[in-house]
């Protein structure tokens, strides 16, 4: 395996990574999503991961399989003069968890930074590599 | 010529098993918030088997060849190849474990162009530059 391949693997750990911000972005933005009675409210999505074996090497290599809504229950807040409150005075908000999201978004956060580093490691080996004899 | 000098086959050998790891900690960090993956490690027991295919894919093609080659090749430890752990990835340790093995391979890389300047040197009948 050549260090050139090892790059491909820290990439697509950044890119899986991008792939669950976007979710977590998402689930955030329409927390206080409401919809009219009767149509469903946003549900929160969530990525799921596989490992698959990529063209880079034989190593495995993390893949989205699909960003799918979970079977979150609804928030029933009660808001009789809300538009989207039903006949009983209940508005339907998205079951999202913010303080889940946030915690998502911090280890979303570390784990980019932790594939970029490799990725700096790596790059600064194959620098190193290619410079070797250049000094003399 | 480079081939005849069995210092240059034991770095290279080195290097290939350095780059190897840099792979397996990458590969961890990647597959970190993948369920169910299992950290990965580079072993070098001899007696131990590929843990999948993958171990014999990612050797270099002519990896035995070049070990036939070497003539010290009974002192060595055995072939690195890759072993599947029943431990979760934590980003901690694979960092720290990353940045160690970063310093041997530039390490490595070091002793190999020590290598070479003196083969150089040699080359120059010790006339330097």
């Amino acid at each position: 395996m050549s260090l050139y391949s090892i790059l491909d693997i820290s990439g697509a750990g950044m890119n899986v990574q991008q792939s669950r911000l976007e979710a977590a972005a998402l689930n955030l933005a329409n927390a206080q999503t409401t919809a009219p009675p009767g149509t469903p409210a946003y549900r929160p999505l969530t990525v799921v991961l596989h490992s698959a074996r990529g063209e880079a090497g034989s190593l495995p290599l993390p893949v989205v399989a699909g960003t799918v809504p979970l079977n979150a229950t609804p928030r029933l807040v009660y808001d009789p003069g809300h538009p989207d409150a039903d006949a009983q005075g209940f508005v339907s908000l998205p079951g999202v968890d913010p303080i889940g999201s946030m915690l998502d978004l911090i280890s979303i956060s570390r784990s980019y930074e932790a594939n970029l580093r490799a990725f700096d490691v790596t790059r600064t080996l194959l620098q190193k590599t290619l410079d070797m004899g250049n000094h003399r | 010529m480079l081939e005849a000098n069995p210092i240059f086959a034991l770095l290279s050998r080195a290097l290939d098993t350095a780059a190897l790891r840099q792979a397996v900690h990458s590969a961890n960090i990647a597959n970190a918030d993948v369920p169910d993956f299992h950290r990965l490690e580079v072993s070098l027991d001899p007696a131990g088997e590929p843990a999948s295919a993958a171990a014999a894919d990612v050797l270099p093609a002519d990896f035995d060849a070049r070990m036939d080659d070497l003539d010290a090749a009974d002192d060595l430890e055995g072939m690195p190849h890759v072993i599947s752990t029943n431990d979760s990835v934590r980003l901690d340790q694979e960092m720290a474990l990353m940045a160690k093995d970063a310093l041997r391979y530039e390490a490595l890389l070091g002793a190999f162009e020590r290598t070479t300047g003196l083969l150089d040197l040699a080359i120059r009948e010790g006339k330097g530059v």
